[in-house]
């Protein structure tokens, strides 16, 4: 445990915590955020790296006083890794171009360690944007309204795309009980 | 499984970071350079800046107009007086009425004005005293007429005046054709009498000596040309009445040259019976003078007074915000089109970009 909450938004005269502090306090948050967003560990690494490349960049430019350090990295980390997918949708559009006709082998992603089977299985189901509402709300704990300013959608549809992904995510996880 | 299992499990499933990310991000962050001293932020967010800075906008304008007020008040005061003595000036200078009888061009009256120019009474020549005063012809057959202004210091004076010219009027052998005294706050008189011209200037002295004089006209109107014109065609019509009635008289004519002769006598002797009218009423004209006497009170003057500092003050001031309103309204103007393509312009961004981010993470 840190000395330092960061998740209170500071004053301005309120001593401002270091960088090291905050990604040390955060690393789990941030990776774990992109984990279930990109389904793939190795992928996730890469991005909370590049994640925590750009905040160190941007450390002098954060305000506290415009909110938390976490919501912030995590700004970081979905810009990053929207970023990711765009070049990544683009890199495929291109391959599938150069070997149209052609079966294009898909890489096998993994969440990892500490997943059961069922659980990644349900996961891997769904998509990023419902992957990610968990994440927030329910891995992370994020409150609705951080949620909302971070996808930059209200908390209603926060709510909704909540219940929708633990809905399937439910009903997978029923299948396979069955199963 | 249930909601409250999965979540359960989804946050006992926690992810953390694996040791190698956790030591590059480390090494990563040791490299975290000491900030230099940064002085206090007033960086505003752009609400709170919009909230300050049209206030303060609003503020600016103001100021700047209240000074460029005070500066422009500083002018010369002396030309402000002239500016209203002026418009005193112009407020009581009477409307003069073009004669346009059927006269010639050398029978137009002649009118005479004299308009006191802020000065005092004592420095304004008046028409009817002193060496050049201005009278009727006395061997000429004149219309004469005045028209006087005098300024009295109260309502209870105008009322004194307006008398006192009355008894005048009486007793210089004249009449007063009408006669209004309105007293009160800004009392006023405005009589019409006649005089008889031989004492026209007599008439005007006492007058004029009623109060301050403001403004003072004299017009003289020839009547002697169409009194001549009146003479002579009446001497016509006599000699041709005696020429027809000696006719008749002494002539043996026809039934009919007679009927005609005996029509033409009563058509003309019709025509020397308005002729004679004609004469005698120009000639009671030319007898009588018309004098239109006004005596008001300062206030009656619609005197302009010459505005305090203060009143100019917020003159120019109340100027410079409607010019700065004007120019403020021309770039709304000019700028709002460019405004509205670039609001339109962001917004469509946005907007593709939610719809982008959307549809990746919906596709991975």
């Amino acid at each position: 445990m840190h000395a330092v909450t960061l998740d209170t938004p500071r004053r301005a005269s309120a001593a401002a915590p270091s960088f090291a502090a905050v990604a040390e306090e955060l690393l789990d948050d941030v990776y774990g955020y992109l984990l279930y967003l990109t389904k793939n560990w190795a992928l996730a690494e890469d991005l909370t790296g590049e994640t925590f490349e750009t905040a160190l960049r941007r450390w002098r430019k954060f305000d506290p006083r415009r909110g938390t350090p976490r919501a912030w990295l995590l700004a970081i980390a979905r810009s990053t890794a929207l970023d990711w997918f765009r070049a990544d949708a683009r890199r495929r559009r291109r391959e599938e171009r150069a070997e149209a006709g052609e079966p294009r082998e898909e890489a096998e992603h993994t969440f990892g360690e500490g997943f059961s089977p069922e659980l990644e299985e349900g996961l891997r189901l769904l998509t990023a944007g419902e992957r990610e509402v968990i994440a927030l709300r329910v891995v992370l704990e994020l409150d609705g309204e951080s949620t909302a300013r971070l996808l930059d959608i209200t908390e209603t549809a926060v709510s909704t795309r909540l219940h929708r992904a633990l809905g399937k995510l439910e009903e997978r996880m029923r299948q396979d009980d069955v199963a | 499984m249930t909601s409250p299992d999965l979540i359960h499990e989804l946050q006992a499933s926690r992810p953390e970071a694996p040791t190698t990310l956790r030591a590059r991000v480390r090494e990563m962050a040791a490299q975290e350079q000491k900030p230099p001293v940064r002085w206090p932020s007033f960086r505003l967010p752009v609400r709170r800046m919009a909230l300050v800075a049209l206030p303060a906008a609003a503020a600016l304008a103001i100021a700047s107009a209240g000074a460029i007020g005070l500066s422009r008040s500083d002018g010369d005061v002396a030309a402000l007086r002239d500016e209203a003595a002026k418009g005193e000036r112009l407020a009581t200078t009477n409307v003069l009425d073009v004669y346009t009888g059927a006269f010639d061009r050398e029978l137009l009256p002649l009118v005479i004005s004299d308009t006191p120019q802020g000065s005092a009474v004592g420095a304004t020549p008046t028409l009817a005293s002193g060496k050049g005063a201005i009278g009727p012809d006395r061997n000429r057959a004149t219309q004469f007429s005045a028209t006087l202004t005098v300024e009295v210091s109260d309502s209870d004076a105008v009322s004194r005046a307006a008398q006192d010219a009355l008894d005048l009027t009486r007793r210089l052998g004249g009449h007063v054709v009408s006669a209004s005294v309105a007293t009160g706050e800004e009392g006023s008189a405005a009589l019409t009498v006649r005089v008889p011209v031989a004492r026209v200037q007599e008439a005007i002295v006492q007058l004029s000596a009623l109060g301050r004089i403001v403004s003072q006209q004299v017009t003289i109107a020839d009547l002697q040309a169409s009194l001549d014109v009146l003479e002579r065609r009446a001497r016509s019509v006599r000699a041709q009445i005696a020429r027809i009635a000696a006719r008749l008289e002494s002539e043996p004519l026809d039934a009919e040259t007679r009927a005609v002769l005996e029509n033409r006598l009563k058509t003309l002797r019709s025509e020397l019976r308005g002729l004679r009218r004609g004469i005698s009423g120009t000639n009671a004209e030319a007898r009588l003078a018309t004098i239109q006497l006004g005596v008001v009170t300062p206030g009656v003057l619609g005197a302009v007074p010459v505005p305090t500092r203060l009143d100019r003050t917020l003159d120019e001031a109340l100027n410079a915000l409607v010019w700065e309103g004007v120019v403020a309204l021309a770039v709304a103007i000019v700028a709002a089109p460019f405004a509205l393509v670039a609001f339109a312009a962001w917004l469509g961004r946005r907007f593709y970009r939610r719809r982008e981010d959307e549809r990746l993470l919906a596709a991975s």
